[in-house]
């Protein structure tokens, strides 16, 4: 069995080196698949191919998650969207590049070895390279650039909206629980979700379908039972949307704005437009930052234990070492700066002297932005009800996707800036709410904006209508 | 896939090497440094001085697999081969709990009283150590499953003299760790332990002596086979126990108490107490004023003495953290209803009634339990036995305990409710008891059954094939014979002495091999000699 996965992770790795060396240009992927789509597949996705961010597992490639410390690591399964994924006939066209673990909002957090992912997305004559943003920035570009018909990318507090905002596509994150991470490698298990890019609505809507099912590997995958308590609920909102916009995701020039003509389109069709107080979201960031940071701690403390892991884990070194000694070196050479810093945060959130102040502190934050949430929605959540549905209330939410086009090449801002962005992102990530982040032209750079909508749980298929809403709009 | 681990056994610098199959003690040095005291015998000194005890449990839970993967749980098989990917903590994998494991830890909380908690959580406990691949151990630190139970014990039963009640503080589901095994420089993991389902139980320090806490373990080990949730079988290592030790003047508060962890048998158990008993007694009497250091500590085994293993100032901070990946075990109130009608009959609960309902000893009743503890078959046997005639209880107590069990193993047999059934020995039993044949002839038919196997026929059957009937004909025939055969002994007899009668029984009793009865020889003997 063992000399079976070798091989497999041999050839996985010529594959991806042949791919880096073969292209002309900095590819969004870290492996492509060297097998064509089979012509004789059917299924909803028959013949379609499909990018997967590199955490997701599949068994026929590395699964490295940019990650130094799981170099070559071929997982021995599958995850359960990917299994969806081919059950319903299509072609995995390669595994994504990203920031490593997820932790990054440009994919610039990769192992030496990877080249940069360039934005495809630039107007004509723009020659200066831009990010693709992240952290599923492989997943964004190898949509937009074409070589994927749609993408898996994973969300845990923006990272498939942002990168599908600066390389102008559509970027789905479902209601947390719909889509299964069987097989996803954790940041934070009470944020992250699968979500999925594509060129439309349409498409995202057709990839969601498949993938979006109960599953018993999965003790946070929504059961079928909660699935038709949200899919009738949904199924209530009908007529004009009502659609609102939170005073706080409004940021001064030359933050992005909302398009003033998308929204004098959207009253036209007849949705009717309210500015809603969502005071929370301010205190949304630093919860976001210590929830998130605080689980990935925990979750990446399984990497140098010497059960899975990179070849190089193996190699003894010279004189004596203890495990716990060999333990802390590899932790500390195979992981990058930035999950390092996000650890050693995330340590301390847990620590017994800062737990009151920090982890505990951040969750009754979480649930005041939950409680902001379902005091603004007309629709109680499906499932745990809450409060009474309100007439007054709205179906989404609209705001900025992200407060910038595509940053260029060199132009990484620091921590602090980088960090920032996700004020816009974070809150539906705390809440578990689906947010999809659609195209709505471009700014003055003539690089891609986005625009983001918020829905209730399990109100998907009302937040896809109304981002075709939008896609109406920019098609007039 | 256990396959696919096993070749990949390489942890710390121990690649391809493998591991021992025997049971190791984890943590659990053979030789340690010498604790300070020096092993002295009970003095003077010690007396003033009260014991104060608190135990934490460790049971595993006996599903047959582990807590949150399906991976069997096993005993001394080749390490690595009972190994799902969860258990090795792979990227991506996850938690599915076994509802199995909720129930058998409900039972048990019942049966230990506690309140049930309608919405318990899971926590991780983090460290770094080869025998916990995620480097996290799922727990209910936050919310346990159970809390605030009693265990109650009655004076006279085994090591107790006094009726009280030991409080359960907590009963929370956790993880067991994998074994690890330093051999050399090497060390060993094997990982077919990780990830089986415990119930930590947890007692308030309410025992005041070291033969309390060994009767507190024993009891708790009947519980969990009675209730079915555990085997509580210490020498397997799959009911471990840690003491918190602690001696004050009566009535003073609490001083520091210090925590032997990882015992595993009562003897063990009792012999940790009583060393630490004395290490505080001497502690105080030589250093008055200077506390004792609060300790985590180990038993040497090989010196009954204990040593420390580290001070709580260099406890680890295990930085808790409710697990996201497992949602809150929300109890339904219907389900909890129908779980407490399942609590079986506990031991004690048994003792007690069948002592007094039928005054059979205590001992023997405990004989019937032992007989299968998980499934009480014992004393369902017992009961079919004794069927409607209760007063035929203490007997029927002794012919299963002594003569059934006796018999059984004289002839190397195991006991089964199907051996001799319940409803022959009955007969045999009301036989004997009303006089309708003797006690030889009944344990001839039982010898008889025992051997043979033969379950097919009934008691009547029985004594006639064995030629072990008794009728009046036949008691007149032997005794015309006895009289023929001793007339001088006869002609006594009917001069009027009696006493001789019983000489002229007795060689009926010998003709008839025992199968005669006695009193009606006797009677018959006057009616022939008048």
């Amino acid at each position: 069995m063992r000399s079976s996965v070798t091989r497999l992770s041999q050839a996985a790795r010529t594959a991806a080196g042949s791919a880096a060396i073969s292209s002309s240009t900095p590819g969004p992927y870290c492996w492509v698949n060297p097998a064509a789509p089979s012509s004789s597949s059917s299924g909803p996705l028959a013949g379609r191919s499909i990018a997967i961010k590199d955490n997701i597992s599949f068994s026929g490639a590395p699964t490295s998650c940019s990650s130094r410390i799981l170099d070559g690591y071929v997982p021995p399964y599958d995850a359960t969207c990917v299994q969806l994924l081919t059950a319903a006939g299509a072609h995995i066209a390669g595994k994504a590049k990203m920031d490593e673990f997820g932790m990054g909002s440009l994919t610039t957090h990769m192992p030496t070895s990877y080249s940069a992912v360039h934005n495809p997305s630039g107007p004509d004559g723009d020659a200066e390279p831009r990010y693709a943003g992240g952290s599923s920035g492989g997943s964004a570009a190898a949509v937009a650039e074409g070589t994927a018909w749609a993408a898996l990318g994973t969300d845990t507090g923006g990272s498939v909206r942002l990168p599908a905002s600066y390389c102008g596509i559509v970027g789905h994150k479902p209601s947390y629980g719909m889509i299964s991470r069987h097989g996803v490698v954790s940041y934070a298990d009470s944020l992250d979700c699968v979500g999925v890019l594509a060129k439309s609505v349409s498409s995202v809507r057709d990839v969601f379908g498949v993938v979006s099912q109960p599953d018993d590997n999965d003790m946070t995958c929504a059961s079928t039972e909660d699935r038709e308590k949200a899919a009738t609920a949904a199924s209530k909102v009908t007529g004009p949307l009502r659609i609102g916009i939170p005073i706080q995701t409004h940021l001064e020039a030359p933050n992005v704005q909302l398009p003033t003509a998308l929204l004098e389109y959207l009253r036209d069709t007849g949705a009717t437009l309210h500015a809603v107080d969502m005071p929370s979201f301010r205190m949304a960031l630093p919860a976001y930052y210590v929830l998130a940071t605080a689980e990935a701690a925990s979750n990446l403390g399984r990497f140098g234990g010497g059960w899975y892991g990179a070849d190089w884990e193996k190699e003894k070194v010279e004189g004596e070492e203890t495990g716990m000694q060999r333990r802390r070196r590899i932790r500390t050479t195979g992981f990058g700066d930035e999950v390092r810093k996000r650890i050693l945060a995330g340590t301390h959130a847990l620590t017994a002297d800062a737990f009151n102040n920090s982890y505990l502190k951040a969750l009754s934050l979480r649930r005041d932005v939950r409680r902001d949430f379902a005091a603004v929605f007309r629709a109680a959540h499906p499932v745990s009800g809450g409060d009474a549905p309100s007439k007054d209330g709205v179906d989404v939410l609209l705001f900025p996707t992200a407060v910038r086009t595509a940053p260029k090449f060199g132009q990484a801002s620091s921590g602090a800036k980088e960090y920032l962005q996700d004020i816009l992102t974070v809150p539906a990530s705390l809440a578990g709410l689906p947010a999809i982040s659609v195209p709505a032209g471009r700014a003055e750079d003539g690089w891609p904006i986005g625009v983001s909508l918020v829905g209730q749980w399990g109100h998907d298929e009302v937040v896809f209508r109304a981002a075709e809403g939008v896609e109406a709009w920019l098609k007039q | 896939m256990a396959s696919f681990l096993r070749t990949r056994i390489h942890v710390a610098r121990s690649a391809g090497t493998s591991i021992s199959a025997g049971p190791s003690r984890l943590r659990s040095p053979l030789f340690s440094r010498a604790a300070s005291s020096s092993a002295t015998t009970a003095s003077s000194s010690e007396e003033g001085w009260e014991l104060i005890i608190g135990l934490e449990i460790h049971a595993q839970i006996r599903t047959g697999s582990k807590l949150f993967s399906r991976a069997k749980t096993v005993y001394d098989e080749m390490p690595n081969t009972h190994v799902q990917l969860l258990d090795a903590a792979f990227p991506g994998t996850l938690p599915v709990i076994d509802p199995e494991a909720v129930r058998l830890a409900l039972l048990t909380a019942m049966a230990l009283n506690c309140n049930i908690n309608p919405r318990s959580t899971f926590d991780r406990k983090h460290y770094f150590y080869h025998d916990i691949p995620p480097s996290y151990q799922i727990t209910q630190h936050y919310n346990p499953i159970a809390r605030n139970g009693t265990l109650r014990f009655e004076a006279g039963e085994p090591g107790v003299n006094r009726t009280f009640d030991v409080g359960i503080h907590q009963l929370q589901i956790e993880q067991d760790t994998a074994k690890s095994q330093t051999v050399a420089s090497e060390v060993l993991v094997d990982l077919n332990r990780a990830g089986t389902g415990l119930m930590e139980i947890v007692t308030e320090p309410h025992m005041r002596s070291s033969d309390e806490a060994g009767a507190f373990v024993r009891k708790l080990q009947g519980l969990l086979r009675r209730v079915g949730s555990g085997d509580g079988d210490m020498e397997k290592g799959n009911l471990r126990v840690d003491a918190n030790v602690s001696v004050r003047r009566p009535g003073q508060p609490f001083r520091t108490r210090c925590e032997v962890k990882n015992i595993n048998s009562v003897r063990f158990l009792q012999q940790a107490i009583e060393a630490e008993r004395k290490r505080h007694i001497e502690h105080y009497e030589t250093q008055p004023g200077v506390p004792l250091r609060q300790e985590t500590r180990g038993l040497n085994e090989m010196t009954g003495e204990t040593y420390s293993l580290r001070s709580k100032e260099d406890a680890e901070d295990y930085r808790y953290m409710p697990d996201s990946n497992l949602p809150a075990l929300a109890i339904a109130p219907a389900f909890l209803e129908s779980l407490r009608t399942a609590v079986p009959e506990l031991p004690w609960e048994t003792v007690s009634r069948l002592t007094s309902t039928f005054g059979v000893d205590r001992r023997d009743v405990e004989t019937l339990i032992g007989l299968d503890e998980y499934t009480g078959a014992g004393i369902a046997y017992f009961e079919a036995v004794v069927g409607n005639n209760a007063e035929l209880g203490k007997k029927a107590s002794n012919w299963v305990t002594h003569e059934l069990l006796g018999r059984l193993t004289k002839n190397n047999k195991t006991w089964s409710p199907e051996v001799v059934p319940a409803s022959l020995l009955g007969e045999i039993v009301s036989a004997v008891e009303g006089g309708k044949v003797t006690g030889t002839v009944g344990r001839s038919v039982l010898k008889h059954v025992v051997m043979t196997g033969d379950t097919s026929k009934d008691f009547e059957t029985l004594v006639s094939e064995l030629g072990l009937s008794a009728s009046a004909d036949d008691l007149r025939a032997s005794c015309e014979a006895v009289i023929a055969k001793l007339p001088k002994e006869a002609e006594k007899i009917r001069q009027g002495n009696q006493k001789v009668v019983m000489r002229l029984v007795g060689e009926v009793m010998k003709m008839s091999k025992g199968a005669a009865d006695a009193k009606r020889a006797k009677d018959m003997f006057f009616e022939l000699l008048k």
